[in-house]
C-alpha cells in the first residue's frame, strides 16, 4: 500500500478545533487511512491505493474536518481572482508517438499570502508521491511545479532535438546540454526511455524559449525552480494516459486548495483543437439513487442523514426526484461510479457488525468430487503409514536437470534458481525433500498429493493444471516392487486395474522403470532412482518412486469413489 | 524337530538367554517370589558353589529378571586391651590416683612403680595434659586450676557402652579408642534376593526341550510347537523404529477451515495454476498497466501459445475496461479505464496471483443463484523468501451471490466464520481492491494477539459483473489463512508451512 510521512502540525493546523489523539486516531481508522505510527510531528500513514489524497496533510485536513464534524460539504469555491491574463499552453504534434497528453492549472496564493517553505515541502513531497504511485512511476503521468511570473506564456511541450537543449538542472550547478544530461544525471538515466527517443527529447518551454523543464525527468532550476515567496504557480502534467495526467493535477491541487489558494484554468491547444482546461480544476457532477444505496447497504437510510454523510465526506450535494446530484471534487479520482459513491456514504456512516445479516438464501456446502477422490487418496497413503508432504509446486531447475524433465514449464522472471520452474510432476518436489531429510534416520516414506502443471496447448494458458499424488519410499531394501506395489494398491482401491509396460525414464536405472495403463489412459509411473541420481543427492540408502495422475484416474474411478 | 539355527528369529528384537546356572538360580527364586533368598540359601538349594550361585544372580540382575536387597551393618567390641582397661582402668584413670595417692606429686622414678607400661605413661600423660589436669614440667603434679576429677570419663563410659552392646555411641570418640587400640569393629553386609517382576513371570523352558527364536508357520502347521521353548526376549531392548504417518500440520488445518466453510453453506471451487492474464486480472477489472501486473508482482511463464481465450466474454470485458458500451448495450457500465485494451497482453500466461480467478471462472459459467462457492488455492508472487514473505502462499476466498445480497450479509459471513473460529469481536473498517466496491476488511480481536486484520471484500464491482452476464449482487471475501494458518500452529516461519522434515512431521522421538 502506499505510504508516506505526513506533519501531524500542518494537519492539524487545518483543524479549526485540536481534537483529542483518541478522536483523531478513530476518525483515521475509519478512513481508507491506517495509522502506522505518531511520533512527534510525523504521521507514518498508509492508504489504499484509490485514496493517495488522503496522503497529503492538505488532503487528511480536509478528510479530518467532516469525520470530526469540524467542517462540512465542499471545499469553499476558491474567490474568483481579478482577470489576469489568461495564459495557456501549445502541445506540439511532435510529443504524439511519445508522451501525449498535457494538463494543466494555474494556483494563485490568497491575497496577502505567498508560497511557504511549509507548502513548498508538502508540494514536492506529495508530488514525489504522486509520480511513483497514481503515475506508475512517471510513465502513466508525472507533474511539475513553476513560478507563473518568472515565465512568459504561452508555454510550449515539444519533442526537439537534444542537440537544441541546454539548461541548468534544478539540482545542478550550471548549464548542461541534453546529450550529457541523459549520460550522466541518474534521474535522467533512469526516465530517459520515457523523455527522449533517439536524439530528440522533450521539452517544456516559455515563449523566452527558456527551459522550464525536461518532461518527465527534471526542471530547470533557473526558469522552472518554484521558490518561496512565489504567489502564482503553473502547475502542468504530461504522461501516457490521459485521464491519469487530468486526474493527476486535481490530486495536487489538494495541498493548496486546503490553505485557501484559488485555482484557474489554463487552456491547452493542441494541434487540432484547444481544451480549456475547465474540467481537471472543477468538480464533476454524479447522480446517486436511494435504490442503488439500498441495494449496496442493504437498508434504508433518512434522506438527511444521507445528505449530512455526503456532507460529511466533503461532497456537494442537492436532491433530485429519486437521490441526489452530489458534486465531486477533482482530488477525488476514485469516485467514478454511482456504487463509488454509496460507498462514500457507507463509509461515512460506519459499518456496524451488529447490523450484519445472515445470506437471503440456503445453499449446501459441499468439497468437489474430485476433491473427494483426493482426499481418499491421501487418506489412504496415511494409512500405508507414508510421511504427509505439502510441497510447494515452484522448483529449482537442478531437480529438473536431475530427472530429465525439461518439459517442466520455465518461469521467465524467477527470484531464484530455487522457485524457477513449475514442476509437471511430483517427483520435482520429493527429491528436494530427499536430499533435505539426509540426516535423518531410515526408512523414509513420503507421500504429496498436489497440483502440477503440464504443457497443453488446448488449454489457455498453454499448460493445464493436474492433480498428482506422488511417493517416494527410501530405505535399505527399497526397490521397483515397492512402488509397484503402491499404485496397485492405491489403484486397486478405487476398483482400477492396469497394465504394467517398461518405460526408460531419465533419473531412473535402466530396466527398473515402468507406466501403468488403465483403458489406455496413461495413470501412473513408477521406479527405482538412479545411484547417479541418488549420489547428487547424498541419498545413502536406494529410493523407488511412484507417480499416479489422478485427473487421469479419477475419470476411471468416479463411480467406484469409496474404496 | 526343528533346530534352533532354523528357528532363529528374522526380526531384529534382542533374544534373551539364560545360562543353565541361571536358570536354575531363576527356578529357585521362582519358587519363593515372595521370599528373600541369602545367597548361600540359593547355592543350598540349587547345588551350586556359593560363588557361582553368586555369578549367576549378578547376571539375572543385569538382565533385570532378579533383585538384590543389601544390608549392611557394623559390629563393635573391645580390644584384648579394652578389655583389660574396663577390668583395671584406663592408663589415665590410674595416673590420676596414684597422684592423689601421692599427695599431688610424683616423679619419674615414682610412676614407674606403678604398674602403667611406657606406652600406656605417654598415653595418660599425653591426654592429662590435652585436658587440663597436669602442669607441664617434671615431677608431675595438678595443674593449677584442673577440673574435678570425674567418677567416670568419657572414654570410660564409651568403653562400658562398647561392652554392653549399646547401639548408639560417640563415633568421634569411638575413633578415638579405636586409634589407641582399645576398641575394634567390623562391618557386615547381607545380599537377599527377590525374581523381579518380570523374572517372576519368565516362562522358563522346559529343561531338556530346545530353545528356538521365532514362532514359525512350519511349527504351527507341524504342531512341533509343543515340543520346543521359546527363547524369550529382552523386553526393555530398543524397539524398531515405526515411522508415524500423521496428517500434515498445515493440510489438516486447512482441511478444519474447509470443514466451517461447508458448514456454512459454502461449494468447494477449483482453478488451475497457470492462467492467463486474462482471467487473472482483466476479467476481474485490474487495469492492464496497473503496476501490481508488472514482473515485479506476478510470474510469467514460458509457454507456448494455448487457446484462443472466449472472444465473446473477451469483448464484453474490453469494453468494460475501456468504458465502452458493451456489444449489444447502448450505454458504458463506467468510464472504465479511460486506456485501450491490449488483447496481446490478455493472453499472456502468468501463474495465478490471487485465487479469485477461480471465482471469475466460476461466475463465467453463469451459475444458477443463489450460490456460495470457496477456493483455498496456491498462489504466487515474486517475493524474496524469509521468515514472512514466500512466492507461494494460499488464499482462502469465495463468493456469495444471490437476490438481495448487500455488504450485510458480508459482514454476516464474517462473523459467522470468526464465531466459528471462536472469536466474537469484530469491527469494521473500509478497504480497496480494483475488483469490488465497497470494499471493506474485518479486523478481529484475537485472544492472545489482539486486533488482526483477517477478513478483506466486498461486493464485487458491475465491470466484473456484468460482462460476465451475472445480473445478481455477489459479495466476494477472502480470509487471511496464511497469517491465520501461522498463529493457529505457532509457527513463527512461513517456511514451516511447507514443512518437510521428517523427524517433526513422523513425530519420531528424540
Amino acid at each position: 500500500m502506499p505510504q508516506s510521512n505526513l506533519s501531524a502540525n500542518r494537519v492539524l493546523d487545518l483543524l479549526p478545533q485540536k481534537p483529542s489523539r483518541a478522536a483523531l486516531e478513530e476518525a483515521i481508522f475509519r478512513s481508507k487511512a491506517e495509522l502506522a505510527s505518531w511520533e512527534a510531528d510525523t504521521l507514518s500513514l498508509e492508504v489504499t491505493p484509490d485514496r493517495l489524497d488522503l496522503l497529503s496533510e492538505g488532503g487528511l485536513g480536509l478528510y479530518l474536518q467532516g469525520a470530526l464534524g469540524l467542517r462540512s460539504g465542499p471545499v469553499p469555491p476558491a474567490s474568483t481572482p481579478a482577470p489576469l491574463e489568461n495564459p495557456r499552453a501549445v502541445v506540439d504534434a511532435s510529443v504524439r508517438p511519445l508522451r501525449p497528453y498535457f494538463a494543466g492549472a494555474i494556483l494563485s496564493a490568497p491575497a496577502g499570502v505567498a508560497l511557504d517553505a511549509g507548502l513548498l515541502a508538502e508540494a514536492i513531497r506529495f508530488q514525489e508521491l504522486l509520480h511513483a504511485t497514481f503515475g506508475w512511476d512517471r510513465r502513466a503521468a508525472s507533474l511539475g511545479l513553476y513560478p507563473l511570473e518568472r515565465l512568459r506564456a504561452p508555454i510550449r511541450y515539444a519533442l526537439e532535438p537534444m542537440a537544441n537543449v541546454r539548461f541548468v538542472p534544478l539540482d545542478g550547478a550550471g548549464e548542461v546540454g541534453a546529450d550529457r544530461f541523459f549520460q550522466e544525471h541518474p534521474l535522467a538515466r533512469r526516465y530517459a526511455p520515457l523523455g527522449r527517443t533517439g536524439d530528440h527529447c522533450l521539452t517544456l518551454r516559455d515563449s523566452d524559449q527558456q527551459i522550464l523543464s525536461l518532461p518527465p525527468v527534471l526542471n530547470s532550476r533557473t526558469a522552472g525552480e518554484a521558490r518561496i515567496g512565489d504567489r502564482e504557480l503553473l502547475l502542468e502534467s504530461t504522461g501516457t494516459r490521459e485521464a491519469r495526467v487530468a486526474e493527476s493535477v486535481g490530486l495536487l491541487l489538494l495541498p493548496f486548495v486546503a490553505r485557501g489558494w484559488s485555482v484557474r484554468p489554463l487552456p491547452v491547444e493542441y494541434p487540432e483543437r484547444v481544451d480549456s482546461g475547465v474540467s481537471w480544476i472543477s468538480a464533476r457532477s454524479m447522480s446517486l439513487s436511494m435504490a442503488t444505496l439500498r441495494d449496496i447497504g442493504g437498508q434504508v437510510f433518512g434522506a438527511a442523514d444521507i445528505e449530512g454523510w455526503l456532507a460529511q465526506a466533503r461532497l456537494g450535494v442537492a436532491a433530485t426526484e429519486d437521490g441526489w446530484q452530489v458534486e465531486v471534487p477533482p482530488w477525488r479520482p476514485d469516485l467514478q461510479t454511482p456504487v463509488d459513491l454509496a460507498e462514500e456514504v457507507l463509509l461515512a456512516r460506519g459499518i456496524d457488525p451488529q447490523e450484519a445479516l445472515l445470506p437471503p438464501s440456503s445453499t449446501r456446502g459441499q468439497r468437489t468430487p474430485e476433491g473427494r477422490f483426493r482426499r481418499k487418496v491421501r487418506e489412504l497413503l496415511r494409512g500405508l503409514g507414508y510421511v504427509e508432504l505439502r510441497t510447494p509446486a515452484l522448483v529449482a531447475q537442478r531437480y529438473a536437470t536431475l530427472l530429465g524433465r525439461g518439459e517442466a514449464i520455465a518461469v521467465t522472471n524467477p527470484v531464484s534458481e530455487m522457485y524457477s520452474r513449475m514442476r509437471d510432476q511430483l517427483q520435482l518436489s520429493l527429491v528436494g525433500v530427499l536430499e533435505r531429510n539426509v540426516r535423518h534416520a531410515y526408512p523414509q516414506r513420503f507421500a504429496d498429493v498436489g497440483p502440477v502443471v503440464v504443457l497443453d496447448r488446448t488449454a489457455e494458458s498453454g499448460g493445464r493444471t493436474r492433480w498428482h499424488a506422488g511417493a517416494v519410499i527410501a530405505h535399505e531394501g527399497a526397490g521397483f516392487a515397492d512402488a509397484a506395489a503402491l499404485v496397485d494398491y492405491v489403484a486397486g482401491a478405487f476398483g482400477a486395474l492396469g497394465v504394467r509396460a517398461p518405460v526408460e525414464f531419465p533419473g531412473t536405472i535402466a530396466g527398473r522403470g515402468a507406466r501403468l495403463q488403465i483403458a489406455g489412459d496413461r495413470v501412473a509411473e513408477m521406479g527405482e532412482f538412479s545411484p547417479a541420481l541418488l549420489s547428487a543427492l547424498r541419498v545413502p540408502v536406494p529410493v523407488a518412486w511412484a507417480e499416479i495422475d489422478l485427473t487421469a484416474l479419477w475419470p476411471l474411478v468416479s463411480r467406484e469413489e469409496t474404496p | 524337530m526343528p533346530n534352533e539355527e532354523e528357528a532363529t528369529p528374522p526380526d531384529r528384537t534382542p533374544t534373551l538367554t539364560l545360562s543353565d546356572p541361571e536358570r536354575k538360580v531363576l527356578e529357585a527364586l521362582q519358587a519363593a517370589p515372595d521370599v528373600l533368598q541369602e545367597e548361600t540359601i540359593v547355592a543350598e538349594r540349587t547345588n551350586l558353589a556359593p560363588d557361582a550361585a553368586r555369578g549367576s544372580l549378578e547376571r539375572l540382575r543385569s538382565k533385570r529378571l532378579a533383585i538384590v536387597e543389601e544390608e549392611s551393618w557394623t559390629e563393635r567390641s573391645l580390644t584384648r586391651r579394652g578389655q583389660e582397661a574396663r577390668g583395671h582402668g584406663l592408663p589415665e584413670r590410674r595416673f590420676l590416683a596414684a597422684l592423689e595417692r601421692r599427695g599431688g606429686t610424683m616423679t619419674t622414678e615414682e610412676l614407674g612403680t606403678e604398674g602403667l607400661s611406657g606406652e600406656e605413661q605417654a598415653a595418660a600423660i599425653g591426654y592429662l595434659r590435652r585436658h587440663g589436669y597436669l602442669a607441664e614440667g617434671i615431677p608431675f603434679r595438678w595443674a593449677a586450676s584442673h577440673p574435678p576429677i570425674a567418677s567416670e570419663l568419657p572414654e570410660e563410659r564409651l568403653l562400658e557402652l562398647v561392652a554392653t552392646g549399646a547401639p548408639e555411641i560417640d563415633s568421634a570418640l569411638f575413633d578415638q579408642l579405636l586409634r589407641r587400640g582399645l576398641v575394634g569393629a567390623e562391618r557386615h553386609r547381607l545380599r537377599r534376593w527377590l525374581p523381579s517382576p518380570e523374572g517372576r513371570s519368565l516362562l522358563l523352558p522346559v529343561p531338556g526341550q530346545p530353545l528356538v527364536g521365532a514362532l514359525t508357520s512350519a511349527l504351527l502347521a507341524s504342531g512341533d510347537w509343543a515340543q520346543v521353548s521359546f527363547r524369550p526376549y529382552d523386553v526393555r531392548a530398543q524397539a524398531p523404529y515405526i515411522q508415524g504417518a500423521r496428517p500434515h500440520p498445515y493440510l489438516a488445518w486447512l482441511e478444519e477451515v474447509e470443514e466451517i466453510l461447508i458448514g456454512l453453506g459454502f461449494e468447494e471451487a477449483e482453478g488451475p495454476l497457470l492462467e492467463t492474464e486474462f482471467w487473472n486480472s482483466d476479467v476481474l477489472y485490474m487495469p492492464q498497466e496497473h503496476p501490481a501486473r508488472s514482473v515485479h508482482d506476478m510470474f510469467y511463464a514460458d509457454v507456448p501459445p494455448g487457446a484462443a481465450l472466449p472472444e465473446p466474454l473477451l469483448d464484453r470485458v474490453a469494453a468494460a475496461h475501456e468504458g465502452r458500451p458493451m456489444p449489444g448495450e447502448s450505454l458504458p457500465i463506467s468510464p472504465g479505464w479511460r486506456a485501450a485494451y491490449a488483447r496481446d497482453q490478455a493472453r499472456r500466461p502468468v501463474l495465478r496471483s490471487q485465487t479469485t480467478a477461480v471465482s471469475a471462472r466460476f461466475l463465467a459459467r453463469q451459475p444458477e443463484p443463489p450460490f456460495r462457492v470457496f477456493c483455498i488455492g496456491r498462489n504466487f508472487r515474486p517475493d524474496a523468501v524469509d521468515v514472512r514473505h514466500h512466492i507461494e502462499f494460499d488464499q482462502c476466498e469465495g463468493i456469495l451471490g444471490s437476490e438481495g445480497v448487500t455488504l450485510r450479509h458480508l459482514v454476516g459471513v464474517f462473523q459467522s466464520f470468526a464465531e466459528a473460529l471462536g472469536i466474537r469481536e469484530l469491527k469494521i473498517r473500509p478497504s480497496y481492491f480494483p475488483f469490488t466496491e465497497p470494499s471493506i476488511e474485518g479486523h478481529v480481536r484475537h485472544p492472545q494477539l489482539g486486533w488482526m486484520e483477517v477478513f478483506p471484500g466486498g461486493l464485487l464491482r458491475p465491470e466484473v459483473l456484468r460482462p460476465l452476464g451475472i445480473r445478481v449482487p455477489v459479495a466476494a471475501w477472502g480470509i487471511g489463512i496464511t497469517r491465520l494458518a501461522l498463529v493457529s500452529l505457532g509457527f513463527n516461519d512461513i517456511r514451516d508451512l511447507f514443512l518437510d522434515d521428517h523427524e517433526r512431521l513422523s513425530g519420531r522421538p528424540g
